[in-house]
């Protein structure tokens, strides 16, 4: 405990808490189109899969938000619901759509597996809404803790920890 | 109480084997053996669906890792392969659960690139060796094959075994048996690992059944530059002109003759062994016969019980020690090896297993020493262990393996 004061080891606990591991050379990243789709528009989503030969990829849709297709070869993708299951073989890109709903906000969530490697983990959440408003979300019974950890209010946290931490070093 | 324990018994058996371990290749829905690329996919969609997305299947997460393991690694075909016995073993499913009975196989797994991990259990004596396989110090130890604890090999699940495929067979016969009467998914591997003849074989066959092709050409090339430079280099000495040695096994006047590996090995270096013939592997010799033969070399074999040097520790003194209770025998400041300082003496950790072929190149190289100038049995011993073992061992400074 030399050198590091109580209140700077308990922000950087807390950091650790709050950012989730995924983050960092996470072998599968979302990117989309755009975040603030207008009502009805079509978001393209983009999945870049870097070190995963054989495994899979769920991504979960928030509500009102629907799935609009992909080309990702029809025998190798599957929807149930706001889930859509990818088979990847060899694949280092996958794109999809979803068509925006009148309103709403929420985020998009995934998770992978890699089969061969024998691990797994979170895509870090990707945050969606129509014409950047913000609404309350209806349902988050589905949301894992590892993906409410890097909600907004989550990095928030983190960053205010990052803050404290370094203002408690320099006392 | 003699209930009770066939009860434990009948409930080991049951728990035994992943029942899966021999029933085909996970996904492959039509039955026809081979996982297609599209049954491959909708495998996979299948589990996604029913880990992740609220559906209903059959396969879990150790089903789809295991379809993909084969669908990329064997090309989505069952392996079969032919082991040392001469049977042929369908492999439908990568190693999970692996028992090993010969250290010797599970030295060459882990030359091979294995997951240790997936050792469950290893034999009493491959437990000891905590200095060469540290990771198998927290493992299940499973007995010897003479000794084996069936229940125990039953209680960690395994879903293949390795056995001796030529020696011991009585024994290891028995014990394949017993698993495939009663937990007929168990796949029975025999491999011995530590004949010249067939290790390079025996490399190849077993990088095929772990999807580790390419490590083991690579490490059946290392064997064999070392085996074939020796065998290349000795092939053309006049049987007249070999070198004349006497091979004591660890007990005193104990030799060595034909059928013993000893003995191939003291041959495969050019050496001619004056005491080959006869039927008993270890004969005991007159002490005058040795005096009469005048070895211009002997070797000693150390190492009984793992008592003394190996990687156990480093202890030249005591191998040294060794060596002078032979130059003090009645007699033998006459023999030719003692009058020029030809005698040696050799841990049988470098020449009895897998390690055979350092061990081989060190009796050649004192065998033969223009001949085999530019051999390095210390570098070849040194890379294998870093290389292909994978472990923190310095010959400098640890263990003790030849003297001088």
């Amino acid at each position: 405990m030399i050198g590091l004061p109580a209140n700077r080891l308990f922000c950087l606990l807390l950091l650790s808490l709050f950012i989730p591991a995924v983050v960092c050379g996470a072998p599968v990243t979302r990117t989309l189109s755009t975040a603030e789709p207008g009502a009805g528009e079509v978001v393209t989503v983009s999945l870049s899969i870097d070190g995963v030969a054989l495994g899979g990829v769920v991504e979960t849709l928030p509500a009102g938000y629907a799935f609009a297709g992909t080309d990702h070869p029809d025998d190798r993708a599957l929807v149930r619901g706001q889930k859509i299951g990818f088979a990847v073989m060899n694949d280092t890109r996958i794109t999809y759509s979803v068509t925006a709903p009148a309103s709403g906000s929420g985020d998009i969530t995934g998770t992978w597996e890699d089969f061969l490697g024998e691990s797994d983990g979170e895509i870090a959440p990707s945050h969606v809404a129509v014409d950047g408003i913000e609404t309350k979300p209806e349902n988050s019974g589905e949301k894992p803790a590892a993906q409410e950890a890097a909600s907004p209010f989550a990095v928030l946290a983190a960053v205010a920890a990052l803050l404290i931490a370094g203002w408690g070093g320099r006392r | 109480m003699k209930r009770r324990l066939l009860l434990v018994l009948a409930l080991l058996l049951l728990l035994a084997v992943p029942a899966s371990a021999a029933d085909g290749i996970p996904g492959d829905a039509d039955g026809d053996g081979v996982l297609a690329s599209g049954e491959y996919a909708s495998a996979v969609l299948a589990y996604l669906d029913a880990a992740y997305m609220g559906g209903v299947g059959d396969l879990d997460r150790t089903d789809i890792q295991d379809a993909a393991w084969v669908y990329a690694r064997w090309d989505g075909k069952p392996r079969e392969v032919v082991d040392s016995s001469g049977r042929t073993v369908t492999l439908y499913r990568p190693l999970r659960r692996v028992v090993t009975f010969s250290g010797e196989s599970l030295e060459t797994l882990r030359s091979l690139g294995f997951d240790m991990e997936k050792v469950v259990a290893v034999d009493k004596y491959s437990h000891e060796k905590s200095t060469f396989f540290p990771e198998c110090r927290d493992k299940a130890n499973v007995g010897s094959i003479w000794s084996p604890d069936m229940e125990k090999v039953l209680s960690v699940r395994p879903d293949a075994i390795f056995l001796y495929a030529t020696i011991s067979t009585a024994a290891c016969d028995d014990i394949q048996k017993r698993l495939e009467a009663s937990s007929p998914g168990i796949r029975v591997l025999r491999f011995d690992c530590f004949k010249p003849a067939t290790y390079p074989g025996e490399i190849r066959t077993m990088a095929s059944m772990i999807g580790r092709e390419e490590r083991g050409n690579e490490f059946a090339s290392f064997y064999e530059s070392t085996m074939d430079q020796i065998r290349e280099t000795t092939a053309g000495i006049p049987d007249g002109e070999k070198t004349r040695v006497y091979f004591e096994y660890w007990f005193d006047y104990t030799t060595v003759s034909a059928g013993s590996g000893y003995n191939e090995k003291t041959g495969l270096a050019g050496g001619m062994n004056p005491f080959a013939v006869g039927t008993a592997e270890y004969p005991v010799v007159d002490p005058e016969a040795i005096l009469v033969a005048d070895p211009q070399v002997v070797v000693k074999l150390a190492g009984q019980g793992l008592a003394v040097g190996g990687y156990a520790g480093h202890d030249p003194e005591a191998l040294d020690a060794i060596r002078s209770t032979l130059l003090e025998r009645p007699g033998w400041s006459r023999i030719s090896a003692v009058k020029d300082g030809r005698v040696y003496v050799i841990h049988s950790d470098i020449l009895g297993g897998a390690q055979h072929f350092i061990g081989t190149a060190y009796l050649a190289k004192w065998f033969y020493p223009d001949r085999f100038a530019d051999l390095d049995p210390h570098a070849v011993h040194q890379r294998y262990l870093t290389e292909f073992q994978g472990i923190d061992f310095d010959l400098a400074s640890q263990g003790t393996f030849v003297y001088p």
